[in-house]
């Protein structure tokens, strides 16, 4: 379930513009239309990337049926967040080593 | 839901206390690569790194956890090689993480004998690899705070 949810909000941002809208949502909530003024394409191209946000659990939309203004929901974002610093940490672990030995290597100079 | 990849992308830049040459050779002489490959626990024994330093050229190694014996393979194409500057390969995708993946390692010398190494990824998941994936790291890392305490 929980690996569904991390597939899902990956996807969702995989494109530019939802992750643009995710920008502005972090600044405060916002409508439909807020959200598609700095955009060019059409309030329903933006609300259709709003229904992938909210899929995925990174965005949550107020009731009020007119408005339903949009804001971030920090919760996924963290896990999908989680999950790439576990990867860079593996790289990271590689890269300590790397340097270790580079210094190493040119403390004795004869060995390289 | 649909099997769909999604790609996802890692820059890590450090700068090496060492000149660009010396880099270079880190990443492509197996008695060298062997000295820093791999996650602390595990050794990569010079004779089981194969590298064809060329476009095309492939680039495998198997991995032997120290503990208990066990092996992990890596399998790679090296799509571009520009000496001393920029190695980049492909990964094939590996059932315990991830659907491929494309590592890039770009060198600049820094012209006071030290160099900036900038190591950037993409990586292809599914949902299903990507929590195997997150689920074998967080084995090692359980593992790693168990062997350290």
């Amino acid at each position: 379930m929980a690996v569904d949810q991390l597939s899902t909000t990956f996807a969702a941002l995989a494109d530019p513009t939802r992750r643009a809208i995710l920008a502005r949502l972090a600044e405060g909530e916002a409508t439909v239309n807020q959200l598609a003024e700095p955009f060019p394409i059409t309030v329903q191209a933006v609300s259709k990337h709003l229904k992938v946000l909210e899929r995925a659990g990174l965005i949550m939309r107020g009731r009020s049926a007119q408005l339903r203004p949009s804001r971030l929901h920090g919760e996924a974002l963290k896990e999908a967040a989680d999950w790439l610093a576990r990867y860079r940490r593996f790289w990271e672990d590689r890269f300590d080593r790397l340097d270790e030995h580079l210094r190493e290597l040119q403390r004795r100079p004869g060995d390289a | 839901m649909p099997e769909t990849a999604t790609a996802q992308v890692i820059t890590i830049t450090r700068i090496l206390d060492a000149p660009r040459e010396l880099v270079w050779r880190a990443w492509t002489e197996p008695e060298q690569l062997a000295r820093w490959w791999g996650t602390r626990g595990w050794s990569t024994p010079p004779e089981r790194i194969t590298m064809e330093v060329r476009p095309g050229g492939s680039f495998r190694l198997t991995s032997v956890c120290d503990e208990d014996g066990r092996t992990m393979a890596t399998e790679a194409v090296y799509l571009e090689v520009v000496e001393p500057e920029r190695l980049s390969f492909s990964e094939a995708p590996r059932e315990d993480c991830h659907e491929g993946a494309v590592g890039t390692v770009s060198l600049t010398a820094l012209g006071d004998g030290r160099t900036e190494m900038v190591f950037h990824s993409t990586i292809q998941t599914t949902g299903e690899l990507g929590g195997n994936a997150q689920a074998g790291l967080e084995r090692a890392f359980d593992r790693l705070a168990e062997h350290l305490s």
